[in-house]
């Protein structure tokens, strides 16, 4: 597979594809006609269960559309180069090591817009799209390291680097260099790309089920990959709990007074077939000595304790008693909708 | 049915000192990196030398030549013993080879142009011609020069990586494959297994880590940011990737304490270097079986 780049005056920027033998630049219109006939059809498609409706959406935005969103100058840094567009199979020509984390959500494209001034640091800001307001929001919570600002649907700032999330939207500006001048350009171009967003997306059902007690908000994450999930909190070099594309999972951590911070994950699957196969697969692999019952004292001497309802599975890890992760796993219960 | 699923409670089970039926740990704690060693390689360590130079840098972070070619001069007449530069150099590089310098271009932080340029000198030295050395990254595996070489120089920074916990020499050849994204599964735990492609087997001569400017910890989506680089001023020089990296590794842990406050691990763990050890038995990774001769500026050294 070539590695190609293309520009298109057009739609002026630079398009970053992988492929062998592709003119790109002759298939483009095909390509948008294409992405546009999928819009008008998508409507009928998108009948399946509510909570799965935005991630199935097959759309991808238009360039015209992502370069509308990001503003041609901030301060007095302008955006001179061409732009440069990636998409899922050439991000880690852009980005490497951290490609994953994208592609392990719904990730689409990225526009990349360089911002320069002479004798200044050069400031870079990337839209994602990440197909939906779940993948965008999983994505940001990836890493909530930062003092967090009142931007986007929820922001944080560190080392230059602003992160934000809205709608669909994972945007990160940063600032090769951090400088008083560059931290407030870097926040101004922050608030002009929020101001072009005008709609703001839900947060996921599933974050929802969490109880809030003792909840540790900044450490919640959301994510549909077990590679994300050991990122956080490592389960199992292989995938036990069924965890894909198709499936949504949240991982909270809560300060209950113990020394230990007790975890909960909450996963849920497509299907409740789905849902008792990776429960089965847990309870072999994980706490064979449970026998199948779902609960256990662990060899750190805390309880792992789980449980299914229906396509969500709950389980406890760290607890200091058994009570202590049923009690957290009846909250959720409690909240899950009856389906 | 494969092998049995490694999971949270085989690292419960270790801490608490039971034993791990059937698995073999990745070496994340002391406690696992002394676990067996690789047949066959109980009697020999893995010589590494550590060599630090403040002036290195300029005032605004320029890299010296000078300075740079005189640590590494010096750097492989310690691995070999020779007496100087050009007789150590012809006991790694013959002048028959077809030599390939397997660099990295990732742009915040890549192997230096300086660095570059000694290493072919010095591979002309030894008396191969330069159309015979070629320098690349991403192209090597359709550069002409890696298709024919017989000898691979493997030079790249170190840092910490968002996917694999750090970016190390062993990691430095995943260029040659030609999907690179398959080898990511479990934190890029079985990287080592590229060096036994026939492209690679055998040929690498000499690992450099290049800890100059090293990263300490990424944000973001490049992992970057210079807040987070500090001037350490050094090379990690070695004819054994695994221990090359497990002392870089060492570098930045140490780092992190100092920096944070507190033990802050790596996340994800770079395991890939312990596994290279335990599971494929590539080089050492645990400090008792390398020899680590540390050379020039002592000041803040960190290991």
């Amino acid at each position: 597979m070539e590695l190609g780049k293309v520009k298109d005056k057009t739609l002026g920027v630079r398009l970053v594809y992988r492929a062998k033998n592709i003119d790109l630049k002759k298939r483009l219109p095909f390509f948008l006609a294409a992405v546009v006939g999928f819009f008008v059809f998508s409507g009928g498609i998108m009948s399946g269960k509510e909570e799965f409706k935005s991630h199935r959406q097959e759309d991808t935005l238009g360039i015209e559309e992502l370069k509308s969103l990001l503003p041609e100058e901030v301060a007095s840094w302008k955006a001179l180069a061409e732009d440069e567009v990636y998409d899922r199979e050439t991000i880690f020509d852009y980005i490497d090591g951290a490609g994953e984390v994208y592609r392990a959500y719904n990730f689409r494209r990225v526009l990349a817009r360089r911002f320069e001034q002479p004798g200044k640091p050069a400031l870079v800001a990337d839209l994602f799209d990440m197909g939906s307001s779940a993948d965008a929001f999983g994505v940001f919570t990836h890493d909530r390291e930062g003092e967090k600002l009142d931007l986007g649907q929820m922001a944080v700032y560190k080392g230059g680097l602003l992160s934000f999330w809205k709608d669909r939207f994972f945007v990160s500006v940063y600032a090769e260099e951090e400088t008083p001048e560059t931290r407030k350009a870097v926040l101004e171009l922050g608030r002009l790309i929020d101001s072009r967003i005008k709609n703001k997306g839900p947060l996921p059902e599933l974050v929802s089920f969490l109880p809030e007690e003792g909840l540790i908000q900044d450490e919640v994450r959301y994510f549909r990959s077990h590679h994300i999930l050991n990122y956080h909190f490592f389960v199992s070099d292989e995938d036990l709990l069924g965890l894909g594309p198709e499936t949504e999972a949240v991982l909270a951590k809560y300060w209950r007074g113990s020394k230990k911070p007790v975890f909960l994950l909450v996963v849920r699957h497509a299907e409740s077939c789905l849902t008792e196969a990776a429960w089965k697969k847990f309870n072999q692999v994980y706490l064979p000595e449970s026998k199948g019952s779902g609960q256990l004292k662990t060899e750190d001497g805390t309880w792992t304790v789980g449980q299914i309802q229906g396509r969500v599975l709950m389980i406890v890890f760290q607890a200091s008693t058994k009570e202590e992760a049923e009690e957290l796993i009846e909250k959720v219960r409690r909240k899950i909708k009856a389906e | 049915m494969g092998r049995k699923p490694i999971t949270r409670r085989d690292f419960l089970k270790a801490a608490a000192g039971l034993p791990v039926a059937g698995a073999i740990l990745p070496a994340l704690t002391k406690a696992a990196s002394s676990g067996q060693p690789v047949p066959g390689t109980e009697l020999k360590k893995a010589k590494v030398v550590l060599i630090r130079d403040k002036d290195v840098l300029d005032d605004i972070g320029h890299i010296r030549y000078e300075v740079i070619e005189r640590m590494m001069d010096q750097a492989v007449c310690t691995l070999t013993g020779a007496s100087s530069p050009v007789e150590a150099w012809r006991q790694l590089i013959k002048a028959d080879d077809t030599v390939g310098i397997k660099s990295n271009v990732w742009s915040y932080l890549p192997t230096p142009k300086e660095l570059e340029e000694y290493l072919k000198r010095r591979v002309m030295d030894c008396g191969v011609p330069e159309d015979r050395i070629g320098i690349s990254d991403r192209g090597v595996l359709k550069h002409p020069i890696f298709q024919k070489a017989t000898a691979l120089i493997n030079a790249r920074p170190g840092r910490t990586h968002h996917w694999s916990g750090m970016g190390t020499c062993i990691k430095n050849y995943i260029m040659f494959v030609p999907r690179p994204a398959e080898w990511h599964s479990d934190s890029c735990a079985d990287l080592a297994k590229i060096w036994f492609l026939p492209e690679v087997k055998g040929k690498t001569r000499l690992n450099i880590l290049v800890m100059l400017t090293p990263l300490f910890h990424g944000i973001g989506p490049h992992h970057f940011s210079k807040q987070y680089t500090w001037p350490y001023c050094g090379l990690v020089v070695s004819q054994d990737p695994v221990a090359a990296d497990a002392t870089g590794l060492r570098i930045l842990q140490a780092k992190r304490k100092e920096y944070f406050g507190e033990e802050r691990p790596l996340q994800p763990t770079p395991h890939h270097i312990f596994l290279a050890e335990t599971r494929h038995g590539l080089g050492m990774a645990s400090p008792e079986k390398i020899e680590l001769i540390k050379l020039g500026w002592q000041e803040g050294i960190l290991v």
